[in-house]
């Protein structure tokens, strides 16, 4: 039987957020555009939306003068990852 | 990478790419640490010696503080100025291993300036240093800093073995083994 999957997470560039940020203690903006290849404005907006739902924290700071904004999992967006696997496993 | 949808086979590729780039990243400067502290332990030993041997007076003793105090402010600006984009779980617990060891190293150096004679100084420090060295190793699964760290804490016993003046010689010798080339290693780890 097939599990659904999380559609939040069953997306190219969230699914790749969360794949980098499960094995990070934690990660910045620029670390995580770079690894994903992706444009600032739609990490933003992935970002967010991950962040909405409470699967990651966002930090905004600054590093120096430079703005600098990081983003670790939370407990709540690991279960979410785990079960993810654990529903992908069922299609296989 | 756009928002799109995956088929499943795509999620597992896409989780397995995303998590071995992961591990290729080995954080910059991982080695330099060491050799702050190695080469900053080398020349404070090699100086105390030389004054001690010069002049024969023990009061040279008191430049062991240059270590804490050019060190300790040295390894803040360092970390500060680092670029860590990604910290990984393995260097969040090398630093909190070093946080407690360096607590350790300060508050026993501090007591010495109490009780000169509580302990072996050298002895203890050597212990503590390389049973962090020794640890650092094992969650880095670094093998040859692993193993250095053993040997340094075996050896740290020479030095309750090693009569007057010549043990600070035997203590200059312990940070070539223990840090600077481990740090060398890491720093080089890192360039392949």
């Amino acid at each position: 039987m097939f599990k659904e999957l999380d559609p939040l997470l069953h997306s190219q560039l969230r699914l790749a957020i969360m794949s980098l940020l499960i094995s990070l203690a934690q990660a910045d903006f620029v670390f995580l555009k770079e690894k994903t290849n992706s444009t600032s404005g739609n990490l933003s907006v992935q970002l967010d939306k991950l962040s909405e739902a409470g699967y990651i924290k966002i930090e905004k700071g600054y590093k120096g003068k430079k703005p600098r904004t990081t983003c670790q999992i939370t407990p709540l967006g690991r279960k979410a990852f785990e079960n993810y696997l654990e529903a992908l496993k069922t299609y296989f | 990478m756009e928002e799109k949808k995956l088929t499943q086979q795509e999620s597992l590729e896409l989780i397995s790419k995303m998590i071995k780039e992961t591990h290729t990243n080995i954080e910059k400067g991982g080695g330099n640490i060491f050799l702050l502290w190695g080469y900053l332990w080398l020349v404070v030993a090699l100086v105390v010696y030389t004054a001690i041997l010069q002049t024969g007076d023990y009061r040279a003793q008191w430049l062991w503080f240059a270590m804490p105090i050019i060190g300790y402010p040295s390894m803040y600006f360092m970390l500060k100025r680092q670029e860590k984009m990604a910290v990984t779980f393995v260097s969040k617990t090398i630093s909190k291993i070093w946080i407690v060891m360096g607590t350790c190293a300060l508050l026993l150096s501090l007591f010495i300036l109490i009780n000169p004679a509580a302990f072996p100084i050298l002895f203890v420090m050597a212990l503590i240093i390389n049973a962090g060295v020794a640890l650092s190793g094992l969650v880095l699964e670094y093998k040859i800093i692993s193993v250095v760290g053993f040997i340094g804490i075996l050896l740290s016993f020479a030095l309750l073995m090693i009569p007057g003046i010549n043990k600070i010689l035997v203590f200059a010798i312990f940070p070539i083994i223990m840090l600077i080339i481990p740090g060398h290693i890491l720093n080089s780890a890192r360039n392949v």
